[in-house]
């Protein structure tokens, strides 16, 4: 009994897995008994024509995973620029105010030199300034937008301006995703970087980090464990989104369906295989990721999870 | 060793620093105490320039720092810093947060660094907790890791803010000692705290600042029991009842 006890505490995590695996795929099952359970489901049909879907979602991984890594690129930027907390002007002026009190104290040295100076910072501020308000305004545009108008509009761009790559509709329908997951994507890193505590920054720069190094090796570090389980969120909803791209001619599964099936027929069959691919695709995702953050977890950051003291045997609880 | 001349420091309408000018020389320990409000904490941001003043000027051993053309990076690794809510880096553990400046800014090899970090670690008691992560630490322990993260740049001098008003009762003992023994060794301090055992033992002299300004200067002696000043008078009578 001991021994069992031993092996269920130890082992409890694959239940755990395992259990949920069921729930899933008991719930499709019904599902599914509930939509054909008259005429049944032509497995015949599944086993022939899986391996043209699965081909299919590939194309969707693939798409997805690229753009959803050339979107990080952009959703860091742009999520780091919108976290600048003192507005340029100021800063501007703050340093104008350190420039007249030198040119009070020191007042030899080149008039010219002093002017160069001023008009390199004003325009260095400057700059920063309106990259930040683009900044703003790609996010706004992004998530205010339906995802399909931006494909659209990603296919009519090159249609005008690039005629020469329109055939390559995955170039144009990973470069519409990237963009389109890069605005989502600075909103969660916005909010991983504030999370971050100031008194973190405070402490590197009081040992002499820069601002990059600081953010490279105190804040991301940091803000990455904490926004692992929205950008999984990010990647998934990607993913599902890719599905779009057969309005650029890109052999997705939609389009296998509207092709050979007109959307009549095995169309259970087909909706069959694709929820299975789907499903098998994002739960082994969210299991690898769960996996991850428990292997990458420090303690005291975030959230803990419920531990039971060693030895605990939770039926007793309470007990 | 470090010289502050007439520093302003403005937030917004507020002045926080209304012309401040003090001097402490190799190996004086300088305890500034003062009502909350009085500009303590941002005196001490402004002499390793996480503040950067207004106006004024900063010596740290006879070099004018806060002017264009001195990296601020370079000034900090002058002068270590400890604050009152210890900012340990979460994400690693008591020996990585005493190694990540040294190999990272210093660009120590790791191995040179994890020695030295050890042998700072033993020195303020904690060779045995150098796995542990922050929030597996005491208060009393996190920041004596703090000390030995600081430690480890050699600086020149050491700036402590509050470094015990956010501890336990309890663990305040084994923090003073640390700081006590730095002082015994010569290791230059400003402090910023209102621990008057502290205050009387080690300090060289007591700075009593109010409203931006340094009111009195003194050793604890004068400060304590011939206070010449009003406001000097009613704020020590406050925190030694």
């Amino acid at each position: 009994m001991g021994k069992v006890r031993k092996f269920l505490r130890e082992r409890w995590r694959y239940f755990d897995a395992a259990l949920a695996l069921v729930v899933i795929v008991g719930s499709l099952v019904y599902i599914y008994d509930l939509l054909v359970g008259s005429r049944g489901l032509d497995v015949a049909y599944v086993s022939r024509n899986y391996s043209l879907y699965l081909h299919a979602v590939f194309t969707n991984v693939y798409a997805t995973t690229i753009a959803f890594i050339v979107g990080m690129a952009i959703g860091f930027s742009v999520g780091w620029l919108r976290t600048a907390r003192t507005v340029p002007l100021a800063k501007f002026a703050a340093s104008m105010r350190v420039e007249k009190r030198e040119r009070q104290e020191n007042p030899t040295g080149s008039e010219e030199g002093r002017r160069f100076l001023v008009v390199l910072s004003l325009l260095w501020y400057g700059t920063k300034y309106v990259v930040r308000r683009i900044g703003d305004g790609f996010v706004e545009i992004i998530r205010g937008t339906p995802l399909y108008v931006q494909i659209l509009f990603a296919s009519s761009f090159f249609i005008i301006f690039l005629p020469q790559y329109v055939g390559e509709g995955i170039l144009i329908g990973i470069i519409a995703l990237a963009i389109n997951t890069g605005g989502y994507q600075a909103e969660i890193f916005r909010a991983g970087l504030q999370t971050v505590h100031s008194g973190q920054i405070e402490a590197a720069r009081a040992i002499g980090f820069s601002r990059l190094k600081a953010m490279r090796y105190v804040i991301l570090p940091q803000a990455l464990r904490l926004i692992i389980p929205p950008l999984t969120n990010e990647y998934i909803g990607l993913f599902k989104a890719s599905t779009f791209l057969f309005v650029l001619g890109v052999q997705t599964e939609i389009s296998y369906i509207a092709q050979h099936e007109g959307f009549a027929g095995d169309v259970f069959e087909i909706f069959a295989i694709v929820t299975v691919i789907f499903l098998a695709i994002t739960v082994t995702l969210s299991f690898v990721v769960q996996a991850l953050e428990r292997r990458f977890r420090i303690p005291g950051l975030g959230i803990e999870q419920v531990k039971l003291p060693r030895g605990v045997w939770i039926g007793r609880v309470g007990g | 060793m470090i010289r502050v001349e007439d520093i302003q420091k403005h937030f917004g309408a507020l002045h926080v620093l209304r012309g401040i000018t003090f001097d402490v020389k190799k190996g004086e320990a300088i305890v500034i105490i003062g009502p909350s409000g009085s500009g303590k904490s941002t005196l001490l941001r402004c002499v390793n320039l996480l503040v950067e003043p207004d106006a004024g000027k900063v010596f740290i051993d006879g070099v004018h720092v806060n002017r264009h053309g001195i990296r601020h990076e370079w000034v900090r690794q002058q002068v270590g810093m400890v604050f009152q809510s210890f900012n340990l880096f979460t994400h690693l553990s008591a020996i990585e947060n005493v190694t990540l400046g040294l190999t990272r800014v210093k660009g120590m090899p790791h191995d040179q660094a994890v020695e030295k970090a050890r042998k700072l670690l033993a020195r303020v008691g904690l060779a045995a907790k150098e796995s542990a992560y922050p929030a597996e630490l005491s208060g009393g322990q996190q920041q004596r890791v703090a000390i030995a993260r600081a430690l480890a740049m050699d600086p020149k001098a050491m700036l402590f803010d509050e470094p015990t008003s956010a501890l336990d009762p309890e663990y305040i003992r084994e923090v003073l000692d640390v700081m006590t023994a730095l002082a015994r060794e010569g290791m230059t301090m400003i402090v910023v705290t209102h621990e008057m055992g502290f205050a009387s033992n080690v300090a060289s002299r007591i700075l009593f600042m109010d409203a931006g300004k340094i009111i009195e200067e003194g050793t604890a002696e004068d400060i304590f029991q011939r206070p010449k000043e009003d406001r000097t008078r009613s704020f020590v009578s406050k925190i030694l009842r």
